[in-house]
């Protein structure tokens, strides 16, 4: 009866969110296969501790947490660890017509992992900067500070262009 | 609050203001500007981000966990022993599967016949992304390619890629990632297709044609214009 509930609850977690996580796991491995085997490996590895899982209203972050680890266990063979060390400006290189969708496709991916990570969290998950330091691990401050960065690196590629033109 | 704090929390999160942050946006002009601009970054970040999910995969998510199901110690070393016995049989049966591969590239391509009369993702320079996500470069160019579609198959997704050889004759090449096979080659002739499959990249490819003889034509373009990565 247990286990019947427990495969009910995972089904419907699957059904829920294994977009978003191949969304996140996309722009972590920035491959499309390496994304669909990630989200496999994290799904498997849940439902094997799924025991564990204590409250099933934290079930996203849970996922989120295992597929990181998964993600630097299989492919990066290391944590993907935020340093909070205070990190250089950021800056992108400037592309002849940005603000099209595959010239900002492409600023995103140009972003160091430490910054993408924290954006992507935030902006498809909704996740509040607590909530995505908790994730990461990390101090909120250190994640307010490279979501910061990484929105000024970007708008000052997107946005200037604009301004001049305007 | 000042100016500065402002820019620095909208810049932080833009979706969750603190109050105060809200009351200086409603009593300053420069501000609410920069707000906008920001809200307008932020949508086109979100449309960029939001790639699209192979189709079906919540589904193979879920079968897999059906095949995974948890079992106790002793039933574990059970289904050990069941998986053990099976597996010997197996390697004594392979040998007899050996157009495995192939035959289920023309299944593939004979349940998706819209690929050869659509045309949809027939950007070169997406197929030469693919190509290289999945382990090929492309030294020239295949032909024009036609259709390009992120398809289900038994151990994730693979590529169904359409093109047109610079002789004008349609072929199919079908990107299967994580399997990967033991032979040099395999060839298979089901229904009037023909397919040759061969090891490459981050599994094998397929080619599939109507006829043996553009088969063979095509199987050595792609040897000659794409280099594999071991």
């Amino acid at each position: 009866m247990i286990f019947n509930l427990q495969s009910r609850q995972f089904d419907q977690t699957a059904r829920a969110y294994s977009a978003d996580l191949y969304r996140y796991a996309y722009w972590l491995a920035r491959d499309r296969f390496v994304a669909e085997e990630l989200v496999q490996e994290t799904f498997a590895r849940a439902w094997k501790n799924w025991d564990s899982l204590e409250d099933f209203a934290a079930v996203k972050p849970w996922l989120i947490t295992i597929l990181r680890n998964e993600h630097a266990r299989l492919y990066e063979r290391k944590r993907l660890d935020i340093s909070d060390d205070d990190p250089q400006e950021l800056e992108l290189p400037s592309h002849d017509r940005p603000g099209a969708h595959l010239e900002l496709e492409q600023l995103v991916e140009e972003l160091p992992p430490a910054y993408r990570e924290p954006l992507v969290l935030q902006v498809l998950g909704g996740y509040e900067c607590k909530e995505i330091a908790e994730m990461l691990g990390t101090t909120e401050g250190a994640v307010m500070t490279r979501l910061t960065r990484a929105r000024q690196a970007l708008r000052a590629v997107i946005s200037e262009p604009a301004r001049a033109r305007s | 609050m000042n100016c500065l704090e402002f820019r620095r929390d909208k810049l932080a999160d833009p979706r969750h203001l603190p109050p105060e942050a809200i009351a200086h946006m409603n009593d300053c002009a420069a501000c609410r500007t920069f707000a906008a601009e920001v809200d307008e970054n932020e949508a086109r970040l979100a449309a960029v981000l939001d790639v699209p999910v192979p189709e079906g995969l919540a589904e193979r998510v879920i079968l897999r966990r059906k095949t995974q199901t948890r079992l106790s110690p002793r039933l574990g070393m059970l289904a050990a022993s069941l998986v053990l016995t099976f597996a010997l049989g197996f390697l004594q049966w392979r040998d007899v599967g050996s157009q495995e591969y192939a035959r289920l590239a023309i299944e593939h391509v004979m349940h998706e016949p819209e690929s050869f009369t659509s045309t949809r993702l027939a950007d070169p320079q997406l197929f030469r992304n693919v190509m290289h996500n999945f382990g090929g470069e492309l030294q020239a160019s295949l032909g024009k390619v036609r259709y390009m579609k992120l398809c289900p198959v038994p151990e994730g997704t693979g590529w169904h890629i359409v093109f047109e050889t610079e002789q004008g004759e349609l072929a199919t090449l079908i990107l299967i990632p994580a399997k990967r096979m033991q032979a040099q080659s395999e060839q298979a002739t089901v229904g009037g297709w023909t397919a040759l499959a061969r090891p490459g990249g981050q599994g094998y490819y397929a080619v599939i044609t109507q006829s043996p003889d553009t088969l063979g034509k095509v199987d050595e373009l792609v040897r000659q214009r794409v280099r594999w990565r071991s």
